[in-house]
């Protein structure tokens, strides 16, 4: 599989090395959403005396930061080239093939993320220089923060993966992507901490899994929880995980018989 | 589940049935449509069983919408059928076992299964590793496609700038670098020009000879198909119409044979002897029931004599069989 996933990878970035432009507009929207919200929260904390809750617009700061690179490692777009594979029947080729088409997208997937990777981690360093960014140097956290964020990434592909497999039911998966997307904006953290969400929002958004998603390990890398929560929201991701991963199983199977092969 | 049944392919009463969403036409239509879906069914594969030996090449003829294809998708393991079961290799094909999709390969004449931005090389090193080929078998296969297809000035172009045909012939090379006992090619010349379809069919045929696999293709091209078959199944609506010989098919299909007579006074009535089918100057086509065509055949050269330039009894044309088929008409009972 090793070797697979090298060859798949290779093949990937001799295609990734066609498309700089796109490389470029990527790295340009990563950067400039958290900054916005950034922007936006240390206004907010100046106008009411440099904090809002428990956040000084220092931990803001190591909190966007975070996002940006969480949020970069986290990322699933492939739905809506599965949709594209299903309905042109190019996903029949695949399946026509002994590898399962998800280790393609992990591959893809990978690829591209360690690629742009080169691209966003000056800036994320730049931006972190220049809004005063405060992260933990509790080294346990740290340690904790690598845990987190693989969970999260593999909980975002696999929840992606199931929204792809509603593709056999919908063919058109966009309606169903658009809602989980929507979802995730209001309850991953991006709009604002989690922890900083009004009362019931707040309780909804740790029920479900787009926390755990981005705001989540974004927090235990800037060392904002305590390491005994910190233990327990990462029990949290890998149940989650767990689910989304079960989930994915059923609906695969279940998508796979209804699958039509349509055009191929 | 594997099986110890020797033939590579069998289908038993296998049958598919889409359940399709009915839509009408107008706004109205529409509106209501998203209100309450009507669906109906219907049956692409009605039942059908065969079996194919080790190193046959198959034709599988049908007009479109017959069923050809969805049965070729069935028995490469992308569809469940509805009903009936099939074998390919000894396999299940919908299990999808690895072992079963590392054997066989389904070849679709217009569609791509290579990255476009990457040239052809770099995806036949992927497939390499996707179907764990060892080194040498794999640089045999290989040498032995760029050899048969003629390849290597294709190699290192990225697949995007390589023209239809040239696509097609790296199309075939990816389908077949993992070596597959079972081939399943469905309208593989379809948009190619005269030379790239001949080039194709003896790149078939070399293939099936060179390693034994078991070949069922389809095709509207009937060149294709008399180029490569001498079996042939003919389905039409989701039903199998004949099984055998593509030489017994006219006897089966046509109660009829066609003579040609060329004579030298082009004048001559000869509706007498059959249905004239076609007069061009001095050449008659006639239709003649398959049983009396000796019998009209020796009447002619004894009755025109010296008026006659040439004589054939044949065959009517496999395309006009075909269509005969095709046109509702049945087969004769064996």
């Amino acid at each position: 599989m090793i070797a697979t996933y090298r060859a798949l990878a290779l093949a990937q970035l001799q295609a990734l090395s066609q498309y700089r432009a796109q490389v470029f507009i990527y790295l340009f929207f990563s950067i400039i959403r958290p900054v916005i919200f950034l922007a936006a929260w240390v206004a907010v904390a100046n106008s009411q005396g440099g904090r809002v809750g428990a956040f000084g617009v220092a931990d803001f700061a190591a909190y966007y930061v975070g996002i940006m690179l969480v949020g970069h490692l986290t990322m699933f777009w492939h739905a809506w080239d599965f949709e594209t594979e299903v309905r042109l029947g190019k996903l029949s080729a695949k399946l026509l093939r002994p590898l399962h088409p998800v280790h393609y997208a992990v591959v893809e997937n990978a690829t591209w993320k360690l690629y742009t990777l080169l691209g966003l981690a000056p800036a994320i360093v730049l931006i972190a220089l220049t809004f005063g960014a405060r992260f933990t140097t509790d080294l346990p956290h740290l340690l904790l923060f690598m845990p987190s964020v693989l969970l999260a990434a593999a909980l975002n592909f696999v929840i992606g993966w199931c929204v792809c497999a509603s593709a056999f039911w919908t063919t058109r998966v966009h309606a169903v992507a658009e809602l989980v997307n929507r979802a995730a904006f209001i309850f991953a953290g991006t709009i604002a901490p989690l922890d900083l969400l009004p009362g019931v929002l707040r309780t909804i958004a740790y029920a479900l899994p787009f926390g755990y998603v981005i705001g989540v390990p974004a927090e235990i890398l800037r060392g904002g929880t305590s390491l005994e929560r910190a233990v327990v929201l990462l029990a949290v991701q890998a149940t989650w995980l767990l689910i989304a991963l079960l989930a994915f199983r059923m609906l695969w199977a279940t998508g796979l018989r209804r699958y039509s092969a349509v055009g191929a | 589940m594997v099986t110890s049944d020797a033939a590579p392919i069998v289908a038993r009463e296998l049958a598919k049935t889409f359940r399709v969403h009915e839509r009408e036409e107008g706004l109205g239509a529409t509106l209501r449509a998203v209100v309450r879906r009507r669906y109906r069914d219907v049956r692409a594969v009605a039942g059908i069983s065969f079996r194919i030996d080790a190193g046959e090449v198959v034709g599988f003829l049908g007009p479109n919408g017959a069923g050809k294809t969805t049965t070729l998708k069935m028995l490469s393991g992308l569809l469940h059928p509805t009903s009936g079961d099939a074998r390919v290799l000894g396999f299940v094909p919908w299990e999808r076992r690895d072992a079963f999709l590392s054997r066989i390969a389904l070849l679709m004449g217009n569609r791509s299964q290579l990255v476009w931005d990457i040239p052809a090389a770099d995806s036949f090193a992927v497939l390499r590793e996707i179907y764990r080929i060892p080194e040498d078998q794999y640089r045999r296969a290989l040498d032995e496609l760029v050899e048969l297809l003629d390849l290597r000035p294709l190699l290192h172009k990225p697949v995007r700038n390589l023209s239809l045909g040239e696509r097609m012939k790296v199309e075939f090379a990816a389908g077949l670098i993992h070596s597959p006992n079972v081939v399943f090619l469905d309208e593989p010349t379809i948009g190619l020009d005269v030379t790239m379809q001949a080039r194709i069919r003896r790149f078939v045929a070399d293939y099936n000879a060179r390693t034994g696999a078991t070949i069922l293709l389809t095709s509207h091209y009937m060149d294709d198909v008399v180029a490569l078959c001498r079996r042939v199944l003919v389905i039409h609506h989701g039903t199998l119409l004949y099984d055998g010989a593509l030489g017994r098919l006219a006897e089966r299909m046509a109660p009829y044979k066609v003579i040609v007579v060329t004579l030298h006074d082009g004048a001559r009535d000869l509706r007498a002897y059959g249905d004239e089918v076609e007069r061009a100057e001095n050449r008659v086509t006639l239709r003649v029931a398959r049983e009396r065509a000796p019998e009209r055949a020796a009447a002619l050269v004894r009755e025109l004599d010296t008026s006659l330039a040439d004589i054939s009894v044949e065959d009517p044309p496999i395309e006009e069989i075909i269509d005969r088929v095709f046109s509702g008409e049945r087969p004769v009972p064996a």
